[in-house]
Order: structure tokens, then C-alpha cells, then sequence
């Protein structure tokens, strides 16, 4: 048989193809972290980019993602929104098909509309409320919303410690100042006085007036919502000033590195928690093991976020079957993953339409510089 | 005084090539190098203070901010982008007067504790005054503006636009600087006491520096806003007046290019020290502390240490002959 010419042009095209088909495969992905490595978010940011380096380790030692390596390359913001703006451009020229961070709640805020632009999938540590709230189909949480927390918290304040009175610290800068407007809310449909209200600036050294303001309200409790480093400093002078009452806060105020930086004066601090690395779960105390090993620390609920986001990820890929941003976003919104069928996102978890997400949390107490979990609290939709 | 001809030929070559290079440029190469030019502006100003009239002024971040705030501020509520700047440049001159008081009485690092309350100020202002800066939230979506209905929002345009003020405000720089205002005030930095004995207004000549700093600040302000599309307090803090202070130090300061050349030092060698991870904000700051202790003067007055030195060497190697 003579070949044809029209043969012979699809035997070229059988071939091209496997040739371009073989080349994709071969080809990694490219993922960038753009995170707070140095500057006041340097706690969250390198947790968080720790979490995400550990996972991408694990994922590319058992064969990367549909059978391609990931390349991670990381940026620092410096903690500042115009930074991370720009790092997120750079990122995007780079051609990555996926950016974790920033974690900071502003530099999020700012640096979205660039991956939202590009169609490029962008998770987040970031709490605040109105993140979700801009309507940007491509930004994904790794842990609650601000407006999801809250809540569980008044509750705990009002039916746990039967609080009738409250002074809140928070810390001037968009994450405290939305946990700030959210928690006074949900207090406030409770029934539950505001004696105080405190703001703290962001790098703020000197507690002692802070502390002094919140003894003199005289209120049964004080609920804290500051960054690591300041949530540290805080709970040392509220010990060095003999403050008695219960002190409660949200997620970070009880987190390792809280715990660590502020040593004993830590003890006897409670509240809720959206993650730990303490939880009674099998599958994220293995987590905290292998983290501890690999960086000498604890994992807070950055590294847990970081390492979510990156499993997370590698799971909406792999059903999505591509890396093409708006596959991706589509293959995470209104989903769940579970824990089962996908080990590394350590719980079960739903997304919604938004990019919020959904799961279990904790509440906790620190006790003797551990952090302990007196209660599992179910996810607010059952689905 | 006119310029001579090879320095002529050099500018306009190095317009020429910041013309033609970003065509080739992606979207952070821009977004970089207009960055660039605004805080070549901003230096601009801050060299006319420091470098030329002698103050050690603390808050050029500051004023920078009261330019971005009142052009975002004024394009939020409806108003041209070309009227808001000459508003805010306005607006900056008038506090760069009321801050020029203090300058009167207090010097040196007296005066650089003033400035540096005054930034501190403004700072809580930003954050705290929420009503009408949006306190830490920031305002958002600022939008790029229009010339002659055609819209500027690509980068490339706004490069272009951001270009042509640069050239601008560098052209009027050097107008001013040779008029006999430079002078008054290079006098008023080099010996007050005389420059007040041969006829030099102290008075005016100091509230005038700090204002024209002020007003150059405010229009590199008025083009921050825009370009990064949002503004919050922390860019116009004490560590960017400190950041703008080692611009003109570094580049030279009291040299007209000093400025052009320490931007891009304090914006592009930390880019290019990022191969050093977390040490690199470390070697910067050690590389700035070698520089100061061997070119006090600067980088562009590398030529005339060297030449000093050899001058120096010379005077040693020929003293024994004569002894």
C-alpha cells in the first residue's frame, strides 16, 4: 500500500501530538508563594509558607500533581500591600498557574485583583470578612472567615462563661479592626456590655497602658484580637500586671507561636480556634509531627493553612483534570473534600460559592504552654 | 550657564531609552520602573531640601502621603485626576510652609525630630481618621486617569504619562537650581550666617525649600495612588521618609542625578539581592554602611574621591623629596 500524502500528514499529526502531549507531562507546574517573609508578618508568612513548601515536598516525592513535578518559587512582600502587589505581577508574568498568599488580610486584598485579572487561582490565609465579600471568583480561604468565627466565640462568652461584660483589645489594622466590628456585633446580640474598647497599633511594644485601660473597665473577661507577636506581648503584661479573669480570644491568640514567644503568661488563655495542630484528629497529628521535624518548630494554624491550601489544590487539579485557572476556581466552588478521599487536607471541608470554606473547629484552653481541646465544634452547614 | 553638549547628548539618550525599553518590558518591569520614576520625583524634592538647602527634613514620606490621599480622595468623589494633582501639590506646598516654621528655629537633628513628629502625625491621621481616609481598610480601586479622552489605564500609557511629569518636574528642578534661587539656597546650606550678611532672605529661602520639596513630594503622591491603585497608611510612614533620606544620600546628595541614581538603588538592589533569602534586607543594609564609610559623598562623587585620594597620594610620594 503507497502511503498518501493525507496519511502521512496524520501520521505527523499523531506524532506531533504525542510529542506535545509527552512535553506537557514532562513540563511542572509553576506555583509561586508570595508571602510575608520579612516585616510584621513575618510569623504568619513563614508558617504559612513552611506549610505549603512541606506539602509540595510530599506531593512531588509521590509523583507531583497528574504526574507533573511542581516548581514552587517564593517572594516576599515584606508585609506591605504595595509589595505583595507587585509581587503578585511578577508572579503572574512568571506564568504560574496558582499563587498562595499573601496571608495579611490587606496585602490579600490588594494583590487579588491581579490574580483575578490573570484567572489565576489565589489562596489565602487572611480572616477578614470583607475578603470573600469582593466578589472575586478566583480567591480561595484556607481558614475562616472572620464573620464565621465570631460567633462561636460570643457563644462561648456567653454560654460557657456566662460573661455579662466584655473589654476588648484589638489591633489596629484591617484584621483586627474587622474581628473588632465583627465580635462586638455578635456581642451585642447577646446581650453582652462592651466595658472597653481598646485599640493597639501594629509593632506595638509597650503594653502597659493597654493592659492598664482593660483592668479599669472591670469587666468579667477580656477578649484579644492582635497579630502573633503583639498578641504575645499583650498576654506577658496582662500576667505582669496580676490580671485575673479569663482571658479569651480567636484562632491566634492561642496559636504555637503565641504560646512560644509569650511563654508561661500563655497559660490559662482560651477560646476558639478555626485550626490547630493540637486537634484530637489522626491524620493532623501526623501533620504536626512531620512539620516539627522538617523546621524545629510547631506548626501553627499558618503551617496547617499552608499545607490545606497545597493539597487543596492538588486535589481541584486532579478533578478538574487541568491547570487552567478558571477550571480550577470552578473545580473548588460549592465542593467538598473529605479527608478520606483526600489526606491532605486534614479535615473535611466544603467550599462555598464565595470561596469561604466550612469544617469542624475547636475550642481550646492553654494549659502549662500546651494547648489543650476541650470541645469539637461541628461545621455551621451540614451538608 | 548652559548644559554642554555631551551632557545634552546623554539625556537625551537615556529618554530615548526609557522610552524604547518598555515596550520590551512584561508587567512587573513596568510596574517597576514607573515606580522608579515617582520616587525619582519624590527624591527630586527631597535632594532641593536636604542635598541643596542643607535641612535634615524626616517626613518627605509624609507629604507624599498628603498628595496620594487628596488625589485619591478627590477622584473618589467625582473629581479629574488633573485637577486633584494640582490640588494636592498645593496642598503639600502649604504644609511644606507650616512645617517650614519649626525649621526656623531648630536645626540639624533637632529639626529632624520635628519632621519626624510631623510624619508621625500624619500617620495617626491616615490610620485613624477613617471617615475620610478609609483608616487601615485604605482606599480602593483607585482608577487610572484619562488625557484628552483617552484612557490610561493600560500600563504602558501611564509609563508613558509618568515619563513625560518626570521630565518635567526634573527640567523645572534645574531652571529653579540655576536661578539665583539655587544659589541662596546652596548659600543658606553652606554658611547661613554669611548668606544672611551678603543679602540672602533666610527666612523666605527656608520656608521655600521645605515647600518645594513638599510640593514635589506631593505630586509624586498624586501618581503613587493611581499606579498602585490603592493607598493605606503604611507606605508613608517614618521608614519610607527614612528610605527617601538614603535615596538622596546614597545617590549623591546636593548632586542633580543624585536622586536618579539612589531610587533606583533603594528600589532595585533589594530585587536583585533576592538571592539571598532572608539575609538580604541584611546585605543591603550593610552594603549602604560600607558605602557611607568609603564615599561620604555619595556614588556619583566616586570620581572626585578617587581623584582626591590620588591627589592625596601624590602629596605623600613628594613630601620626601622636598624634605
Amino acid at each position: 500500500m503507497k502511503p498518501t500524502a493525507t496519511k502521512l500528514f496524520a501520521a505527523a499529526l499523531a506524532c506531533a501530538g504525542a510529542l506535545a502531549a509527552n512535553a506537557s507531562l514532562a513540563q511542572a507546574i509553576k506555583v509561586a508563594q508570595v508571602l510575608e517573609l520579612s516585616g510584621g508578618g513575618t510569623t504568619a508568612g513563614t508558617m504559612y509558607r513552611n506549610g505549603v513548601k512541606l506539602a509540595m515536598n510530599e506531593i512531588n516525592a509521590a509523583g507531583g500533581i497528574m504526574g507533573r513535578k511542581v516548581e514552587v518559587s517564593e517572594m516576599d512582600t515584606q508585609s506591605q500591600p504595595a509589595v505583595a502587589k507587585a509581587m503578585t505581577i511578577k508572579a503572574i508574568d512568571d506564568g504560574v498557574s496558582a499563587i498562595f498568599g499573601p496571608v495579611f488580610s490587606g496585602s490579600i486584598l490588594v494583590s487579588m485583583t491581579e490574580s483575578q485579572k490573570a484567572s489565576i487561582p489565589n489562596f489565602t490565609g487572611g480572616e477578614a470578612a470583607n475578603l470573600t465579600a469582593q466578589g472575586n471568583p478566583f480567591l480561595f480561604r484556607s481558614s475562616f472567615n472572620q464573620a464565621m468565627g465570631m460567633p462561636k466565640v460570643a457563644n462561648y462568652l456567653a454560654n460557657d462563661l456566662k460573661v455579662k461584660s466584655v473589654a476588648v483589645v484589638f489591633i489596629n489594622n484591617d484584621f483586627g479592626k474587622g474581628g473588632r466590628d465583627a465580635i462586638i456585633k455578635e456581642l451585642g446580640a447577646r446581650n453582652i456590655k462592651v466595658a472597653a474598647d481598646i485599640s493597639a497599633d501594629p509593632g506595638q511594644v509597650d503594653f502597659s497602658s493597654t493592659v492598664l485601660r482593660a483592668k479599669q473597665a472591670n469587666a468579667d473577661a477580656v477578649f484579644a484580637y492582635l497579630n502573633e507577636e503583639e498578641s504575645a506581648r499583650l498576654l506577658r503584661e496582662l500576667r505582669k500586671q496580676g490580671y485575673d479573669k479569663p482571658i479569651v480570644g480567636e484562632t491566634t491568640i492561642m496559636g504555637a507561636k503565641v504560646i512560644e514567644l509569650a511563654g508561661s503568661a500563655a497559660n490559662g488563655v482560651r477560646g476558639h480556634v478555626g485550626l490547630t495542630a493540637e486537634a484530637p484528629t489522626a491524620s493532623i497529628q501526623a501533620f504536626a509531627q512531620k512539620f516539627e521535624k522538617e523546621f524545629k518548630t510547631k506548626s501553627d494554624h499558618n503551617g496547617i493553612k499552608g499545607y490545606f491550601s497545597a493539597y487543596v489544590y492538588k486535589a481541584a487539579v486532579e478533578k478538574a483534570k487541568s491547570t487552567d485557572g478558571k477550571a480550577v476556581a470552578a473545580a473548588l466552588k460549592n465542593s467538598c473534600f473529605s479527608a478520606k478521599q483526600f489526606p491532605g487536607v486534614l479535615m473535611d471541608v466544603c467550599f462555598d460559592d464565595k470561596g469561604d470554606i466550612d469544617r469542624e473547629s475547636f475550642l481550646v484552653e492553654v494549659k502549662e504552654g500546651k494547648q489543650i481541646v476541650t470541645a469539637t465544634l461541628p461545621p455551621l452547614t451540614k451538608r | 550657564m548652559t548644559l554642554s553638549k555631551r551632557h545634552l547628548a546623554l539625556l537625551a539618550l537615556a529618554i530615548i531609552a526609557l522610552t524604547v525599553l518598555p515596550t520590551m518590558l512584561k508587567t512587573y518591569g513596568l510596574y517597576l520602573l514607573t515606580l522608579w520614576l515617582v520616587y525619582i520625583i519624590a527624591a527630586f524634592g527631597l535632594n532641593l531640601t536636604v542635598g541643596y538647602a542643607g535641612l535634615k527634613s524626616l517626613c518627605h514620606a509624609g507629604f507624599m502621603g498628603i498628595g496620594a490621599y487628596t488625589v485619591a480622595i478627590l477622584m473618589k468623589a467625582g473629581v479629574s485626576f488633573w485637577l486633584a494633582t494640582p490640588v494636592a501639590i498645593v496642598l503639600c506646598f502649604a504644609f511644606g510652609l507650616l512645617i517650614g516654621f519649626p525649621a526656623l528655629r531648630v536645626q540639624l537633628h533637632y529639626l529632624g525630630f520635628a519632621t519626624l513628629g510631623f510624619n508621625l502625625l500624619l500617620m495617626l491621621f491616615f490610620r485613624n481618621e477613617e471617615w475620610l481616609t478609609g483608616g487601615t481598610f485604605g482606599i480602593q480601586n483607585i482608577k487610572r486617569p484619562e488625557l484628552f479622552g483617552y484612557s490610561l489605564m493600560g500600563n504602558l500609557p501611564f509609563y508613558y504619562v509618568v515619563l513625560a511629569l518626570t521630565v518635567i518636574a526634573g527640567a523645572a528642578l534645574a531652571y529653579l537650581l540655576r536661578s539665583p534661587w539655587g544659589r541662596a539656597f546652596a548659600a543658606l546650606r553652606d554658611n547661613p550666617i554669611r548668606a544672611e550678611s551678603t543679602g540672602v532672605n533666610i527666612t523666605a529661602y527656608t520656608l521655600m525649600s521645605f515647600a518645594i520639596g513638599a510640593a514635589y513630594a506631593g505630586l509624586a503622591g498624586a501618581l503613587f495612588a493611581p499606579l498602585v491603585n490603592f493607598i493605606e497608611p503604611a507606605p508613608f510612614g517614618i521608614g519610607n521618609s527614612l528610605l527617601f533620606l538614603l535615596m538622596v544620600v546614597v545617590g549623591g546628595s546636593g548632586r542633580f542625578y543624585g536622586p536618579v541614581l539612589g531610587s533606583a538603588i533603594a528600589l532595585l538592589l533589594p530585587e536583585y539581592l533576592r538571592f539571598a533569602k532572608d539575609w538580604y534586607l541584611a546585605v543591603f543594609g550593610f552594603a549602604v554602611v560600607v558605602m557611607m564609610i568609603w564615599l561620604p559623598g555619595g556614588l556619583l562623587s566616586i570620581k572626585e574621591t578617587w581623584q582626591l585620594h590620588r591627589a592625596k597620594r601624590d602629596v605623600k610620594s613628594a613630601r620626601p623629596e622636598a624634605a
